[in-house]
């Protein structure tokens, strides 16, 4: 029973992370019918960048090596409102970033209006890019955020139930509140607010869209910057529950979240979340002599749907016209 | 003998990695993404280095001697063909991405198992691997290799003609209607993607001898994204394409060796560039200049050539 809760815990945690992470992937999909292989890099850039608003010293091997960016003196240093400001800031340049992804690996393709599977290739080669240049910049060490980061928050909650000890920590508390309340606000935007009625045009029909008098390069470059901060927030988050494991760290997690928005159902949102839980779950039950298997989880959950239910759990399925 | 001391390992590779570059040629004949190779590529490697180093086959290696090695090859090829229908059947019935995706997760899951495996020597991975029919310089690895790219090139030639070949046209240029036509499309897609997947089981299986250890890293994303790249730059419309693309960029790191750290960055760059500006790759590219090439006739200086400015 207390194990069955803990890995709830443990689970759901992750499995919010996993969702918002996805549902960068399902914006970019829903709109462009693309798949944005260098989501993966941008979630490496979001713990980068908070990581350097909040401690801003990189070690030994980099380009930046020994340069104090950020002194102790400065504002993101300290409290956790301070930290929650750096992870704002750090979603938002990884938010910037997609943009200027979209305008370099997807537009000229849309404007020439090239195979999809070039746009794929032109995407991973951004990934390569970013990546490589991490690790040029400040190189291939692994970096943890200092354990203060949430100020005066106690580390972990420690329940006790019929004399066995549950641990919650604080990260996990953190990681899947701030998860649910973006994807409440998210929810919000597209099925209430007049942007979201847009997206769901231009991503309906763009052509359509476009005659309605919606900027369809408009919505797209705000999807890119939607699809952006939500990575650069998952890679934040990951990074301050386990680390900022180097360069490469987001790359497994970008094939991942690729299991979790087939799970779920391409281009469906409520399917991104259902699939990033469901994975997180999964993994979490996963039990611990076989913990070395872990990582293949979400991608035997890929096989099984595609035999039972291609669609995925909350898909549409899709009538081919011609 | 001296050139072929200095060259021959590169010249080996490149062969090596032009023939993956050709296994993702195959599935593309008929439209189909598959970023699999890298797995079946490990999966003949490890097959080929358990059977080459394994006490349990002593016994195989005394009764076969040198045979053993093509035997190797025919276990790699079957298991890779299974394997492929099995992967292939769900991803393939369905249309656009899922195999592309369905084909990263196998990698993966290839890759975890053979970090667990004790049979695939866990992260450490097999080593001393003997060579090949008592080869004692890597250069003679092209006696292996060069064959089987002219034999894989006689195959794809003849594939292109055959009534095999045009199923696989008619479904990448319009499957519902080579549906519509009695075509299958399912079973040739499938078909398509056995192919690639036999011929980068039979390729690992001939590599680990060559490379003399054979662990995990053989097989991973990365190597999709490489065997993708030479596909693409050199072209896919065309049995060259790949083969050029995947020699080429073999010898890239040779090339660029003085970028040090910064070779992957070029690396990204040319895959974005290529994309752009070479969408059928070097090949298609050639072929379109040489179709631009006005009729020979005699050019003044006032009328230059259509071909002549790139």
């Amino acid at each position: 029973m207390t194990e069955l809760l803990q890995n709830l815990i443990n689970g759901l945690a992750i499995g919010s992370v996993y969702a918002i992470f996805a549902l960068g992937y399902t914006l970019v999909f829903s709109i462009l019918g693309i798949i944005n292989f260098a989501h993966g890099a941008v979630f490496t850039l979001g713990a980068y960048f908070t990581y350097t608003l909040v401690v801003g010293q990189f070690e030994n091997n980099g380009l930046i090596k020994g340069i104090n960016l950020f002194p102790a003196g400065s504002p993101f240093h300290g409290s956790a409102w301070a930290f929650a400001a750096a992870a704002l800031i750090g979603a938002v340049l990884s938010g910037l970033v997609a943009v200027v992804i979209e305008r370099l690996a997807f537009r000229p393709m849309r404007a020439r209006g090239a195979d999809p599977l070039l746009a794929l290739v032109s995407s991973l080669g951004v990934a390569l890019v970013i990546v490589n240049l991490i690790q040029i910049l400040v190189g291939a060490e692994s970096y943890s955020f200092p354990t203060d980061i949430y100020g005066d928050l106690k580390p972990a909650l420690i329940f006790s139930l019929g004399g066995k000890l549950i641990v919650v920590r604080t990260v996990q508390v953190i990681i899947f509140a701030v998860s649910m309340v973006l994807l409440l606000i998210l929810g919000y935007v597209i099925g209430r607010t007049r942007i979201g009625k847009a997206l769901r045009a231009v991503a309906e029909n763009p052509g359509t869209a476009s005659l309605l008098g919606i900027s369809v390069t408009r919505f797209i470059i705000i999807t890119f910057f939607l699809s952006g901060f939500l990575g650069g927030l998952a890679g934040t988050l990951v990074s301050t529950a386990f680390s900022v494991a180097g360069p490469y760290f987001g790359v497994a997690y970008g094939l991942k979240g690729l299991a979790v928005i087939v799970l779920g159902g391409l281009g469906s949102i409520p399917g991104a979340v259902v699939g990033g839980l469901v994975i997180g779950l999964a993994e979490a039950f996963v039990p611990a002599e076989y913990s070395a298997y872990k990582d293949a989880v979400a991608f035997a959950l890929l096989f099984v749907i595609l035999l039972i239910r291609p669609q995925g759990l909350l898909g549409r399925v899709q009538i081919q016209k011609v | 003998m001296d050139f072929l001391q200095t060259y021959g390992f590169l010249i080996v590779t490149m062969l090596q990695q032009g023939l993956l570059g050709l296994s993702l040629y195959f599935p593309l004949m008929a439209g189909q993404l598959s970023l699999a190779s890298p797995g079946f590529y490990a999966l003949g490697g490890y097959i080929a280095a358990i059977m080459l180093t394994a006490p349990q086959f002593a016994g195989w290696r005394d009764a076969l001697g040198s045979w053993i090695f093509p035997v190797t090859w025919l276990f790699s090829a079957l298991a890779s063909a299974v394997l492929g229908v099995i992967v292939g059947v769900p991803a393939l019935r369905l249309r656009g991405i899922y195999l592309a995706l369905a084909t990263i997760a196998f990698v993966q899951i290839l890759q975890v198992l053979s970090l667990n495996l004790s049979i695939t020597g866990g992260a450490v991975g097999l080593f001393a691997i003997p060579q090949a029919f008592g080869f004692v310089d890597r250069w003679q690895y092209i006696w292996i290799f060069l064959p089987t790219v002219i034999v894989v090139l006689l195959f794809a030639h003849r594939l292109q003609g055959s009534r095999v070949g045009r199923a696989f046209r008619a479904i990448r240029e319009d499957e519902l209607a080579a549906d519509a036509m009695g075509i299958p499309p399912t079973r040739y897609k499938v078909l398509a993607f056995v192919i690639g997947a036999v011929l980068a089981g039979v390729v690992g299986a001939m590599s680990a001898p060559f490379l003399n250890t054979w662990n995990a890293r053989q097989g991973t994303f990365d190597a999709s994204i490489a065997f993708l790249a030479y596909t693409l730059i050199g072209g896919s419309r065309s049995m060259w394409g790949p083969l050029l693309g995947g020699a080429l960029l073999a010898s890239l790191p040779e090339l660029l060796r003085s970028l040090a750290d910064w070779r992957l960055v070029i690396n990204g760059l040319v895959l974005v560039v290529a994309s752009l500006y070479l969408p059928q790759g070097i090949v298609g590219a050639l072929g379109r200049l040489r179709r631009k090439a006005p009729p020979q006739r005699p050019v003044t200086p006032s009328t230059p050539a259509l071909g002549d400015t790139p």
